[in-house]
């Protein structure tokens, strides 16, 4: 069998860190090659060898059974391998047609040649059925239509091995759907695919080999097609994890949470970003808003929670009106925000862990005496808050937030909030960026906190988070509610209509 | 807490070095001695003006007569900073220092008494306590300028070259400022009395800008003087002439500046109101060598001991020569002429003139 | 454990202040030393030594020097430093200090109705309060119109100095020097027989007041709520919104605070009974802007700023004595400068400190 991609026991370290240990990784000629790992696993270091942004210390690497030396991207160019990073590297006022071509103009006495460039590209968009307008301005377009780009840029290059860092974090459902046929279709050119994902869903749906690492260390190959998903998340963690959230009902009928006809208004662009929402979230319950990003979650829970002014509509926890309480009353009163963005918002990042434990409650006469911190009160609080939700840290409560992993902040977040022993937790997008151990103890958090009696407001853009975590799916498409959804009787397909607005059942609650 | 030791142990590490140093050098004593030391007032050396003028007598008299010399830059302008200055050039070895201006009265005062074996010259000033009362001990010479004749020679070698619209643009009204503009005044008065212009031919507008400051407000008012018909301001307070040249480089009048030889600022300068600054300082620090240092006195440098004069060989007249120069000069050293100073009137209009109409502008 | 030895001083937080602090004045005393060599070579080994001997080579007078010169940028070094705490870049200090030196003069001269012994407090407090007057507003105009710090701080610079010099023509003018004039003895700081100790007469109780100043504010910043709201603030303004912190209020304070302090470094300077008077210039005071230096150099910490206040004012009387050498006197000044300069690369040196160890850390973490 013809191996496209050979690296042999590559090892690369960082100072006396190593990120790549000894690695062997071969990817056959034609076949969708998944390249599974938790994050930190080196999954990227490994694939930024083989494109040349890192020199590795030891091992070799043969490409098309020709050993070569790969110092920066331009080689890896040359030899025909191209990546789609996780975040684009687009220019957002360059045309598509501009961004496709740069880095590769054809030129004529120094001129741009484009219509040349541009038949290319219609030819290729239309052997891969990558529909694109060439003309539209990267600003313009879709998520979807960006990764395209960055696609059609590979295959303009001529490109035969191509990489895709976690390609799917940023697509809808039918958007991945799409995606796994467009990559098979390139397989079936003579394309070879490097597939970079933590999701197993997607390598059963789409590879036909996958690659485990863990922490560094080549774990093993195996053929998607007789393994299991078990088996795989076995390999990547280390451990067995458990896909099926067990929950028992307990959902009431009583009300926490009311939101009446919320409206929220873009003070530049003046659009309603959020418009005419009302719904109620009840005791016992987990109620998820599930959408594609930017149809006005975020400035509907941000609207909540305080962070943003309201336009109008009315706010009521256990039917008192808070819409006008300030965020430290709402606190009081019994409100928890898992914020969408736990550095930005969620966390001071340069405050120590102890410090950041009493975010909302450092002015209590427990955690303060005469304007005083009490800094012994303070320590044991972060203490006990570290034993009983396992957050991990070089050097305990004294650790600045900003050197602590991704899960671990969240699990100081999550710790903190759901101490404090309020009525309702709202969480946005709790689990991103966070691996499966991380994502598994959140989940089991929330799920408690439900059945201990509080309702959870869950707004979520991972469609498995939403199918599994949720008792009451609501979702939302340009600022407004066009679905309530019961997750036991829907599907992800569903679901996706609704989100890309395909589907609409007219909701109102009042 | 644990932040508390950061810059306390960078400043311990240079401690510990400057420990090595003490020793370094203690074997290779300063080789900068200098047995004439100038403090420089808030200026640099080359301001033009006292610093320089009194430097320049300095590096004469100490090339000539081969003695080391130095000067030293305060650290701030303040009474307690020139007397560490004057502290820093006496343990350099300095028998003499020359002070150029009055704002070495208060430090003078003090040191005069802590250094009773170093000399002290000051410039324009009397050593006093901080209550004006002059207190010249036996080390100390106080040197002023007969201000009055300078601004008479100015007054009078303008009208004599024709000049009939004049301007006197004074800083602050100061002693040595208003001598300036009186004597300005009343050598205008004698050249057009010898000249039999009528009576109010010559008309002087007369004002201090309240600073010494070269300022866009002093420049716009030169400016509408110029505007006005003036055809020379007298511009007779530090950096306000810089204000006046301006001006007139634009309205193509001209200057006369003042205190040294300013010909060099601008085209614009037809002469300057010397006082001799270069001379004094050289003279006092000959006397000193040749042990005749007159400890004690305040002196006045008049015309008799050419402390003022007009730098005749770089001024721009078409008709005053320098025989007329010579003339005039020596009238005033005979005394010939009763120049009223700044004790003698209330203000420039109470100056008894009747050829020149004196227009006092506040 | 070899290992984390290695990296101990590196992986402590005043470790890392520590040796950027150091590289910092290590690399500016170098350049300082290559321009001694451009100017003299002969002379710069023994030159560049005094430098470093700043106020050690002088006795008890050399230090009292230092500390005289340290009050007024130890205490603009703490304002700078505090707003920047809050996540404010304070620039007036400048407007501030001359507002509070105004006022401190301006009591110090009039209200001679004043009991002897209160006469200086009252002057110093209202040079608190002038200069708080002076901080709040660019505070209320950020907190409220969204206007940004630096730029009305600035104009507040220019305002504070040109109204000074009206005020100091219209009240209180020495027309002879173009200067304000002398104030009554009961207004000086007293000495308290520290002007003995140290053999020069700038020395007064003027230097523990600023030790005060840095104890207080040290301890507002580490042990208070308030504190820890200024910093949160300063730190993540949108963390602390989620917190519930009413920001608007803690911009204002953090403003006034800071404003207070320059002018009490004003105030501490102009009363110092050290001949100094406030000119009629149109010059922005130097002491604020120098401020700024220290408090990079001290990387906003109040014991850090103490200590680079020293430092600096180290160096000044360091360059008073190096005209024992052959320099020109203005050669000193760049030097001192440079020096300067290169102190608040400190800041630098810590990101790059981090960097290294960030880098490190993740590879002793996944071991």
């Amino acid at each position: 069998m013809e191996y496209v991609i050979e690296m042999n026991h590559i090892t690369k370290e960082f100072g006396d860190f190593k990120a790549v240990d000894d690695v062997t990784f071969k990817v056959k000629k034609g076949e969708i090659h998944a390249l599974l790992g938790e994050n930190g696993a080196g999954k990227s270091t490994l694939m930024s060898i083989l494109f040349g942004l890192y020199q590795a210390e030891n091992g070799d690497i043969s490409i098309n059974e020709k050993p070569v030396k790969i110092n920066n991207p331009n080689d890896a160019n040359d030899l025909g391998i191209g990546m789609v990073h996780q975040h684009f590297k687009l220019v957002h006022n360059f045309t598509v047609l501009e961004s496709i071509v740069l880095g590769k103009e054809t030129t004529k006495n120094g001129f741009l040649k484009m219509e040349e460039a541009r038949n290319k590209i219609n030819k290729l968009s239309e052997q891969y059925k990558l529909k694109i307008d060439p003309d539209a301005r990267i600003s313009d377009i879709t998520v979807g239509m960006q990764q395209r780009v960055e696609i059609l840029k590979m295959l303009y290059r001529d490109n035969d091995i191509l990489i895709f860092d976690e390609p799917t974090a940023v697509l809808t459902q039918q958007e991945i759907d799409e995606l796994m046929k467009i990559m098979k279709d390139m397989t079936e050119e003579g394309k070879s695919i490097v597939f970079i994902t933590h999701k197993l869903n997607e390598i059963k749906a789409a590879a036909n080999r996958c690659s485990v690492l863990r922490k560094g260390k080549y774990i093993g190959t195996v053929d998607v097609s007789v393994t299991s998903k078990e088996e795989m998340s076995e390999m990547m963690v280390g451990r067995k994890i458990s896909f099926v959230i067990n929950k028992d009902e307990c959902t009431s009928e009583e009300p926490v949470l009311k939101v009446q006809s919320l409206t929220i208004t873009n003070k530049e662009t003046k659009k309603d970003k959020v418009n005419n929402v009302s719904f109620n979230v009840n005791k016992g319950e987990i109620l998820c808003i599930a959408g594609i990003d930017g149809n006005g979650q975020s400035e509907l829970v941000q609207g909540i929670t305080g962070l943003l002014p309201l336009t109008s509509g009315k706010i009521l926890l256990n039917n008192e009106d808070v819409t006008k309480s300030s965020i430290r009353q709402k606190c009081i009163a019994g409100f928890a925000h898992i914020p969408e963005d736990r550095q930005k918002y969620g966390l001071v990042l340069d405050y120590s862990l102890k410090e950041n434990a009493v975010l909302q409650t450092y002015y209590e006469p427990k955690f303060q005496k005469n304007g005083f911190i009490k800094f012994d009160a303070v320590k044991e609080y972060a203490k006990k808050l570290i034993d009983e939700f396992d957050i991990r840290s070089s050097q305990g409560e004294d650790s600045v937030v900003r050197g602590m992993s991704g899960g671990n902040q969240q699990k100081l977040i999550v710790a903190r909030e759901i101490d404090r022993d309020p009525d309702i937790i709202i969480a946005v997008q709790p689990t991103r960026g966070l691996d499966v151990g991380a994502i598994e103890y959140i989940h089991k958090q929330l799920i408690a906190q439900r059945c201990t009696g509080k309702a959870v407001l869950l707004v979520s853009f991972d469609l498995d988070e939403v199918m599994n975590v949720s008792d009451r799916i609501l979702v939302m498409y340009e600022g407004e509610i066009v679905g309530d959804l019961n997750p036991k009787e829907t599907t992800v397909q569903e679901l996706g209509l609704y989100m890309s607005g395909t589907k609409r059942s007219v909701y109102n609650e009042a | 807490m644990k932040k508390l030791g950061i810059i306390a142990l960078a400043l311990m590490l240079i401690l510990s070095l400057s420990a090595c140093a003490k020793e370094q050098a203690t074997d290779t004593p300063a080789d900068g001695t200098a047995e004439i030391a100038l403090i420089t007032d808030v200026g640099t050396i080359d301001d033009k003006s006292f610093n320089q003028g009194a430097w320049e007598g300095v590096v004469a008299y100490a090339e000539e007569a081969n003695k080391t010399y130095k000067y030293y830059k305060p650290s701030e302008k303040s009474d307690d900073a020139y007397l560490t200055s004057i502290d820093l050039a006496v343990k350099a070895g300095a028998k003499i220092i020359v002070c150029p201006g009055f704002l070495f009265e208060v430090p003078i005062f003090n040191a005069q008494d802590k250094y009773p074996d170093v000399r002290f010259i000051i410039l324009d000033g009397n050593p006093h306590a901080g209550d004006w009362v002059p207190v010249v001990k036996d080390n100390t010479l106080s040197i002023f300028y007969a201000e009055e004749e300078a601004g008479f020679l100015a007054g009078y070698a303008a009208v004599k070259d024709g000049y009939k619209n004049l301007g006197f643009m004074g800083g602050i009204a100061v002693p040595a400022v208003i001598r300036f503009g009186y004597g300005y005044i009343q050598g205008a008065e004698v050249a057009a009395q010898e000249l039999g212009l009528a009576d109010g031919e010559v008309k002087v507008k007369y004002t201090y800008v309240g600073n010494f400051d070269a300022t866009p407000e002093n420049m716009a008012k030169a400016a509408a003087w110029y505007n006005e018909g003036t055809e020379v301001i007298f511009a007779c307070g530090g950096a306000v002439g810089n204000s006046v040249m301006k001006a007139a480089e634009t309205a193509k009048t001209k200057v006369i500046g003042v205190d040294v030889d300013q010909s060099a600022e601008s085209e614009t300068v037809i002469t300057s109101s010397m006082k001799n600054l270069t001379k004094s300082v050289y003279d006092a620090l000959k006397l000193f060598y040749d042990e005749k240092f007159p400890g004690g006195e305040i002196q006045v440098l008049d015309a008799t001991v050419n402390g003022v004069q007009l730098p005749m060989e770089n001024s721009k007249f078409e008709k005053f020569s320098q025989a007329d120069y010579d003339a005039v000069y020596g009238k005033i050293v005979n005394k010939e002429f009763e120049i009223v100073g700044d004790q003698d009137v209330e203000g420039p209009k109470e100056i008894e003139t009747q050829k020149v109409a004196v227009e006092e502008i506040n | 454990m070899k290992h984390k030895l290695k990296f101990s001083l590196m992986n402590s937080s005043w470790g890392v202040s520590f040796i950027s602090a150091a590289m910092a004045i290590f690399i500016g005393l170098l350049f300082g030393f290559i321009i001694l060599l451009i100017s003299n070579s002969r002379e710069a080994v023994p030159g560049f030594f005094a430098i470093l001997q700043g106020g050690f080579a002088d006795g008890a007078k050399g230090i009292g020097d230092m500390l005289y010169n340290a009050i007024p940028i130890i205490l603009t070094g703490l304002s700078v430093g505090f707003a920047f705490k809050t996540g404010l870049f304070n620039i007036g200090a400048s407007g501030q200090f001359t507002m509070g030196a105004f006022v401190a003069i301006f009591i110090g001269i009039k209200w001679t109705f004043l009991p002897g012994h209160l006469h200086w407090i009252v002057a110093l407090t209202g040079a608190l309060i002038a200069g708080a007057l002076w901080g709040l507003l660019p505070g209320i105009l950020k907190a409220y119109y969204n206007v940004h710090e630096v730029i009305s701080s600035i104009m507040m610079n220019y305002i504070g100095m040109y109204l000074v010099n009206i005020l100091i023509v219209k009240n209180i003018h020495d027309k002879i020097k173009n200067q304000s004039l002398p104030v009554a003895k009961t207004a000086i700081i007293p000495k308290a027989g520290l002007d003995k100790i140290f053999e020069t007469n700038n020395m007064n109780i003027g230097i523990l007041i600023a030790i005060l100043a840095v104890i207080v504010i040290y301890i507002i910043l580490s042990k208070t709520t308030l504190g820890y709201e200024l910093k949160a603030c300063g730190l993540s303004p949108t963390a602390s919104k989620y917190a519930g912190i009413n920001a608007k209020n803690k911009i204002i304070l953090s403003m006034l605070i800071a404003g207070a302090l320059s002018g009490l470094g004003g105030g501490l300077l102009y009363l110092a009974g050290s001949g100094k008077y406030l000119q009629v210039v149109d010059i922005l005071a130097p002491q604020g802007f120098a401020g700024i230096s220290v408090a990079l150099l001290g990387m906003s910490n109040p014991i850090g700023i103490l200590f680079a206040g020293l430092f600096i004012a180290h160096l000044t009387v360091g360059g008073v004595n190096i005209q024992l050498y052959s320099f020109a006197p203005e050669v000193i000044d760049i030097i001192i400068s440079a020096i300067i300069y290169c102190g608040a690369f400190s800041l630098l040196f810590k990101n790059i400190i981090l960097k290294i160890n960030k880098r490190s850390s993740r590879q002793e973490a996944s071991k």
